[in-house]
């Protein structure tokens, strides 16, 4: 199959930019007086966070689509973005509190953007939940299209939440209003990682829209008694 | 290092080895769904 082929490509060369990332980060890219090597982990951890909050945008985006269109390749999309978010979402909620000890002297704390961020991640597994407990297709679809949407409406909460609350969190310090508050070479790691997280994303939804039409085609071949169907 | 910086290179292995291993544990799940299924 191509399109899972053209993923695999895809995903096989995010994976190699990624070990480029991680060499970058560690060799070529210095130390944060303050906060030590463990501020590296940032490098990491913030593009899988913006990418989790954009993972569920689409997946939001694509469900209000599907409500009017009834298109089944849009409810194929938000399904794989949402699978794919919820992995992203397992490295910052696993990254993030590595972070933390060292630099705050705690795993986690219950402030407003490590919460908000665990609750996305809850909403993304709950997606993934819902498509499993609902046989029916058309229904699938539609059901899981409105907890999208509630996840989109949730996004810019999780991204203000440091400007809304009082939060340990760090504040925005690339996606703000002003100009980016960190070093050139510790930005071009940054977005260096965030451009090779993007390429993952596309590599591994392609894989799993590919996984979901070959699912498709053997639920048919299954209902028509073995018989490929039109 | 210079003098005076956190010595805490031990979580920065940390991080990277655990998001290293979902992202691949992840993708390898994905290519062994798909090749089931071929």
């Amino acid at each position: 199959m191509k399109l899972a082929r053209f993923g695999l490509a895809l995903t096989g060369l995010s994976f190699g930019l990624l070990a480029a990332v991680y060499v970058r980060a560690l060799a070529f890219t210095p130390v944060e007086r303050f906060q030590g090597p463990a501020q590296k982990i940032f490098y990491i951890h913030v593009p899988a966070a913006v990418w989790t909050e954009l993972a569920m945008v689409l997946v939001g985006l694509a469900g209000i689509f599907y409500l009017f269109l009834k298109d089944p390749r849009l409810d194929r999309f938000a399904e794989a973005s949402a699978e794919v978010g919820a992995a992203f979402g397992t490295v910052v909620l696993t990254t993030g509190p590595i972070w933390g000890k060292p630099v705050w002297g705690t795993w986690w704390t219950w402030d407003a953007r490590l919460t908000l961020t665990l609750l996305l991640f809850l909403v993304l597994v709950g997606y993934l939940i819902l498509r499993g407990a609902v046989a029916d297709p058309g229904m699938r679809a539609r059901y899981s299209a409105v907890l999208g949407i509630c996840g989109l409406v949730l996004v810019p909460f999780v991204h203000l939440s440091v400007y809304l609350f009082r939060t340990l969190h760090p504040q925005p310090i690339v996606l703000k209003p002003s100009a980016p508050s960190l070093p050139g070479e510790m930005l071009v790691t940054l977005l260096f990682s965030f451009g090779v997280f993007t390429l993952l994303y596309v590599g591994l939804v392609t894989q799993r829209v590919a996984l979901a039409r070959l699912r498709e085609e053997r639920a048919g071949l299954t209902e028509t008694g073995g018989a490929p169907h039109a | 290092m210079p003098e005076g910086v956190p010595q805490n290179a031990a979580y920065l292995t940390a991080a990277y080895i655990v998001a290293a291993a979902l992202l691949l544990g992840y993708a390898v799940s994905l290519y062994l769904r798909i090749r089931r299924l071929r």
